[in-house]
């Protein structure tokens, strides 16, 4: 298998506290309302207490990127190297395609730009030998940064509940379901 | 609810009854007869697609960049979208500008068949899989819908007196397939996956898409009692296609709107 | 093109916020402007990050809402907010200062309080221009932590806690009462490292928090019932003949006498019924921590916040100790520490003005304030923090009449919000130093606008790990803000202008040199560097002997031993052994809990554009059995009132809080909206705190209330 580097989210030390997706903020700046990395609590069918229990999610850097399928103008490209799906954002005209068209919601329209933006892995960072932001900020690294490639296949799964099963997309993104605690209550 | 999306409702809608008003016009030339009129109607449909063009560029963010979303013919259904408008718009223009060619049918049929692909890859646009209520074939059955029903409704205005009853059975029968469609699918998806359950229920609370029925179920009943197509009755069947078409961009739900819930 | 570090000057920052993590920031600064800050990755305990708050950083000093003017209030709570010069706000409070001197023949009717906004070492030139101008009047004490000090002080001596990177190696850890998944998200790796390594995990709070969801098991005892849970478990201990021998009998006094406590008046059936947790489980737990070596409690703030809290943590302490885990790597009874806080306090030691005229009767000291015999006869005069409002309201003689807050926000923090609304309205002037628009502030006349971490130098130390950080200036200060130093010089200089000598505060101050000044050889020799200015490469961790506190088992206490029966105690009116307290009775339907929120510290970051991105709004946390007996659908309005008044916020209903109780979390949301818990919160005491704190504690969660759709 070629190189992709994915985020690994452990659900299982994810602690919900956003600091990821603030992380991510910090280092962009996002207009009000554009959000890149969002922290999903996982309804109560899915973990049976209420925002306790989460998804950290941006861009799933997919091996067939919708967004980039649907692009007219070839906004987007995957790098040969490692697979991110970069978007270039001068490219863009704002046609908001490739936002209605990626079921995991991660290219947002920046309303002052009037163009599309979402994650791309930080991929100067990469470049840099660096770890993505949101990933170098996790306080219990329940994000990580992952080679498909060569990362050791044990209990990770690709569609854990409260994530969109996209089989033909295949989302790069792996996740560790969370656990429950034995609760003894009055 | 998502942004009704103005702009692309005007493009889908007036690209759509132009697209009708060509195959209609392709359907009566064959069916002998129409020559004369040509003219006036390729300007009614010229005009409609330069209106709804026009509109559709309100939608980008960079409009002068627009030309540039041709370049994606390869994957993207929304560069070939653009292409097939483009050239359907040529057709139209040409129509309008050379008098001598306007009541061929051999350019109603091209224009049509052109039409088609305009509709074929507006429906694959407007079907990806983030939209799972969608992601099928009933985008373009849609859009199919409106075509035909637009395009006999306004055909009529066009029509000699031998087609007229033609245009009122095409349009007649479009209604009661777009009654059928829009009745069954919102129903359909109350037993689907979660997403297409939100989907059907954001439907059945809307305005948009009680309004849209609403205006179906007159043309049905005026076309059926008058057995015929009122001059009227299209400009208000074009409205309730406006107002449905807002609907199908405002209340269609998204995966990303339950991410974390069930799906 | 890929990341250059070169494009940017980096400077080295720290988080001054009242946590636990006090967290080492590396700032990246481009053009004057901060581009963006990470954690550094010099400290093991920060890790390269910080939290949700801290990467709000990089939008706080920009914020559209900051205070960037000394402003002037045309009548309280008005809004009328006027632009004045530093030169014309200086001359209206030196003014005031002057006329109250006159009037009172001192300058007790100026009041100052302070805690938590920024735990900076210079910040403590607030204290320290209070006494530059003379004996004033201050607000002591803590609504934090008081208690639990106390009872610490009177079982070890001292308040020291181990370093909290060594509880990976606890083989069971109980978290009690305390939340870090919020409240300390850097120390969750050490928790999920012990577990991951067998230990087991077990956190004890009324309510399922993050925290306890990331653990093995969890405990939903009663409110309050701590103690008897702890006692509980130590008469099983007692009873299966698990206690540490050695410990009690060596390094400890009075254990004998607490196990007679223990078998007259503690049964484990007795604590399961107060405490609402099984007889078995208890059983069960008592005898795993006990054969765990080591084993750990983390004590957590939020649990001594009650009128027997201070009970509960000895109760709690004594388990840890009758077990041998005091004193061990690993182990021990962790609530906190100020063992690296030895600084100078330069800033906060001034001289009065010659003549200065003081208070004469008895004065309380704070908790940080470590300037231990270091003061002069005349004293100021303290007032409890904890009854801002009521202490407002009752001091005379002269009243306060002028009322300087700084690092605090009391109409956020402080208790009975009507009531304090009510007493400031008793004062001439409120001068408020602050960043951004408050509910505090709006009850004030004058407002100084006062710089973030970035715009000042300090150095900062925490109370609870080892790191210690430098905070250098990484940008000029925005507008016209100005440090609570340079306040303290501008009105110093102000001050001497008026009345020449009136003022002992330096008119000049330049806060890299009074950083400077902080720095003594012991904190150089406990932290190995040569000079402070060595900071500048990274934080540095002090050199300990060991990891654990008390390691050598030299207490701080009167006996040097572990104190089972502390007379000490007892001579501050509690009793000697850590016996059960009751907790407070109920005076409404629901038990109401106003804990720590994830997405702010108190009332800061909530309000900021970028939190709310995150967080848009506040809820009311309540169990979908008890919201249908009222008809209460999820995300309805509520209203939750009680006889200190009442807050509307939206329902979320979840099984994370018993039937019996309300959850709402402390948040100001930022200009435009009224919410704020302390409308819900009276001004009771906890049992302790006065020893060490200067003032009682608050029975924070002894709260009560009633809830209707709104
Ligand atoms: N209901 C309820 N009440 C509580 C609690 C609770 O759990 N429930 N918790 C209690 C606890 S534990 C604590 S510690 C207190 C905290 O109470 P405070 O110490 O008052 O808390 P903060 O809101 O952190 O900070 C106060 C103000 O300091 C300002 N500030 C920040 N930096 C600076 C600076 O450099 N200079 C100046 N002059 N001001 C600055 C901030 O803008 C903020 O408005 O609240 C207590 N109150
Ligand atoms: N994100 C964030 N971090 C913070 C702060 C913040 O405001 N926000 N504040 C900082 C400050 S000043 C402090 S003091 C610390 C506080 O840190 P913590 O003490 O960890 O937090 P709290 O939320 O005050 O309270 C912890 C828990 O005590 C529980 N509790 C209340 N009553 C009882 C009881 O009777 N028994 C038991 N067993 N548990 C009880 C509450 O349900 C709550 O979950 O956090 C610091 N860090
Ligand atoms: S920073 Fe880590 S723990 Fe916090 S929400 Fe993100 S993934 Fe979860
Ligand atoms: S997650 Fe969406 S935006 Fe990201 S690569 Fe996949 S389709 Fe594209
Ligand atoms: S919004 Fe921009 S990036 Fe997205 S599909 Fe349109 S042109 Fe491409
Ligand atoms: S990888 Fe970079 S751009 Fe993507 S979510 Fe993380 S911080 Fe944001
Ligand atoms: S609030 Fe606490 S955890 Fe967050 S950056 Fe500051 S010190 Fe670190
Ligand atoms: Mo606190």
């Amino acid at each position: 298998m070629k190189k992709q580097y994915a985020f690994l989210v452990d659900s299982e030390r994810c602690i919900g506290c956003f600091t990821c997706a603030m992380a991510c903020r910090n280092y962009y700046h996002q207009e009000e309302g554009v959000v890149w990395r969002q922290v999903y609590p996982l309804s109560e069918e899915i973990y049976p207490h209420r925002e306790r229990a989460f998804l950290s999610l941006a861009c799933n850097h997919c091996e067939d990127p919708a967004c980039l399928n649907v692009c007219p103008v070839n906004a987007y490209t995957k790098r040969e190297e490692d697979g991110v799906v970069v978007h270039h954002q001068e490219k863009c005209i704002g046609c908001g395609n490739c936002i209605r068209s990626c079921p995991y919601g991660a290219p947002k329209y920046n309303p002052v730009e009037k163009r599309a933006e979402k994650c791309s892995f930080c991929h100067e960072r990469l470049d840099a030998g660096l770890k993505p932001a949101c990933v170098q900020s996790c306080p219990t690294k329940a994000l990580q940064l992952v080679d498909l490639a060569e990362m050791q296949q044990t209990n990770q799964v690709q569609y854990p509940a409260g994530y969109p099963k996209m089989e033909k997309l295949n989302p790069s993104t792996r996740f560790i379901l969370p656990k429950t605690p034995k609760m003894v209550r009055r | 609810m998502q942004s009704m999306e103005f702009p692309l409702v005007l493009f889908t809608v007036l690209s759509q009854a132009a697209i009708g008003l060509t195959l209609m016009r392709a359907v009566r030339t064959t069916s002998g007869g129409e020559e004369a009129a040509g003219r006036t109607e390729w300007l009614l449909i010229a005009g409609l697609m330069v209106a709804g063009l026009l509109g559709s560029l309100f939608h980008l963010g960079h409009p002068l960049s627009a030309p540039m979303a041709l370049t994606h013919l390869g994957t993207a259904w929304l560069s070939r979208e653009v292409l097939f408008a483009g050239l359907f718009m040529g057709v139209a223009a040409l129509a309008v500008v050379a008098g001598n060619v306007a009541g061929k049918p051999a350019l109603a049929w091209l224009g049509t068949a052109l039409g088609l692909g305009v509709i074929l890859s507006a429906g694959m646009t407007y079907a990806p899989p983030a939209l799972p209520a969608l992601n099928n074939a009933l985008p373009a059955a849609f859009f199919l819908t409106s075509a035909v029903l637009l395009g006999a409704g306004f055909g009529s205005w066009f029509a000699d007196e031998g087609l007229r009853p033609l245009m009122v059975r095409i349009f007649t029968g479009a209604v009661v397939v777009g009654l059928v469609l829009y009745l069954v699918a919102p129903c359909v998806w109350l037993s689907g996956g979660e997403v297409m359950r939100m989907t059907g229920q954001a439907w059945l609370a809307s305005g948009f898409y009680w309004a849209h029925l609403g205006v179906l179920a007159v043309a049905l009943a005026v076309a059926w009692k008058t057995r015929d197509i009122p001059a009227w009755l299209p400009v208000l069947v074009l409205i309730g296609e406006l107002v449905g078409r807002a609907g199908f961009f405002a209340d269609t739900v998204h995966t990303a709107a339950n991410m974390g819930g069930l799906y | 093109a890929g990341f250059d570090q070169n494009e940017f000057q980096v400077f080295r920052n720290a988080c001054p916020r009242n946590c636990y993590d006090t967290c080492s920031i590396k700032t990246y600064v481009k053009d004057g402007v901060i581009q963006f800050i990470e954690g550094a990755p010099e400290s093991t305990y920060t890790d390269g990050g910080l939290c949700v708050k801290g990467y709000s950083y990089t939008r706080r000093p920009y914020s559209p809402d900051r205070i960037k003017y000394p402003m002037v209030q045309d009548g309280r709570r008005t809004g009328k907010w006027r632009r004045v010069s530093w030169d014309e706000a200086m001359d209206r409070i030196a003014g005031k200062i002057m006329e109250l001197k006159e009037r009172d023949g001192s300058l007790l009717g100026l009041g100052m309080t302070k805690y938590s906004g920024n735990f900076g070492i210079t910040n403590y030139g607030v204290e320290g221009l209070m006494s530059s101008l003379g004996y004033t009047t201050r607000f002591v004490g803590t609504p934090c932590w008081p208690a639990g000090i106390d009872a610490q002080n009177y079982d070890l001596g001292n308040m020291w806690c181990n370093d909290p990177e060594d509880m990976v190696k606890a083989r069971y850890v109980i978290i009690w009462g305390a939340n870090p998944a919020w409240c300390s998200v850097h120390s969750m790796k050490y928790i999920m490292e012990a577990k991951r390594r067998g230990a087991k995990i077990l956190v004890i709070d009324p309510v399922f928090t993050q925290t306890a969801a990331k653990g093995d098991v969890f405990w939903q005892p009663k409110t309050a019932s701590d103690g008897a849970l702890a006692l509980g478990m130590a008469r099983h201990i007692l009873d299966k003949g698990l206690v540490d021998r050695a410990f009690v009998e060596n390094n400890a006094q009075g254990f004998e006498e607490f196990a007679a406590y223990l078998r007259e008046n503690v049964t484990v059936e007795w604590a399961a019924e107060q405490s609402g947790i099984p007889a078995e489980e208890i059983r069960e737990v008592a005898e795993e921590f006990a054969q765990a070596d080591p084993a750990t409690i983390w004590i957590g703030y939020g649990m001594q916040r009650h009128t027997n809290g201070g009970a509960s943590v000895r109760s709690i302490d004594a388990l840890v100790a009758m077990t041998g885990n005091v004193g061990k790597e690993g182990g021990g009874a962790r609530y906190g520490h100020l063992q690296t806080w030895g600084f100078n306090y330069n800033a906060f030691i001034q001289k009065q003005p010659e003549g200065s005229v003081g208070f004469t009767g008895p004065a309380a000291k704070g908790e940080f304030d470590l300037t231990e015999g270091r003061q002069a006869s005349y004293s100021d005069r303290t007032v409890n923090i904890n009854k801002t409002a009521q202490a407002i309201l009752d001091t005379k003689d002269p009243a306060i009449r002028m009322l300087w807050v700084s690092c605090k926000n009391p109409f956020a923090q402080d208790f009975d919000r009507p009531k304090l609304e009510k007493a400031f309205d008793t004062l001439e002037m409120v001068v408020s130093v602050e960043q951004f628009f408050t509910e505090t502030v709006a009850n004030s006349d004058i407002v100084l606008p006062v710089t973030t971490l970035f715009e000042e130098w300090t150095v900062n130390a925490s109370y609870w790990h080892y790191w210690l950080s430098i905070n250098e200036q990484a940008i000029k200060p925005l507008h016209e803000a100005k440090s609570n130093l340079e306040i303290g010089a501008a009105l110093s200089r102000k001050m001497n202008e008026l009345a020449p000598g009136s003022c002992t505060l330096p008119t000049e101050i330049d806060t890299r040199e009074w950083t400077a000044k902080e720095f003594n050889q012991g904190i150089y020799d406990l932290f190995g560097i040569n000079d402070w200015t060595d900071l500048k490469n990274g934080p540095v961790k002090a050199k300990l002997a060991s990891s654990a506190a008390w390691h050598d088992m030299k207490f701080g206490t009167p006996s040097g031993k572990y104190e089972f029966r502390s007379d000490l105690c007892a001579e501050h009116g509690h009793k000697a052994l850590p016996e059960f307290k009751k907790g407070r009775e109920s005076y409404d339907k629901f038990r109401l809990l106003t804990p720590h929120t994830k997405f702010g510290i108190h009332s800061q970051f909530v309000n900021l554009d970028w939190m709310k991105e995150y967080n848009k709004e506040p809820f009311v946390y309540m169990h979908p059995k008890a919201a249908a007996g009222k008809g209460i659908n999820d995300l309805d309005m509520v209203r939750v009132f009680n006889k200190v008044g009442e807050q509307k916020a939206r329902v979320k209903l979840t099984d994370n809080v018993t039937e019996d109780c309300l959850l709402i979390y402390e948040a100001w949301f930022g200009k435009g909206t009224t919410f704020n818990v302390q409308n819900l919160v009276d001004d009771e005491s906890a049992d302790m705190g006065a020893y060490k704190a200067g003032a009682p504690g608050v029975a924070i969660h002894d709260q009560f209330a009633d809830i209707e759709r709104a």
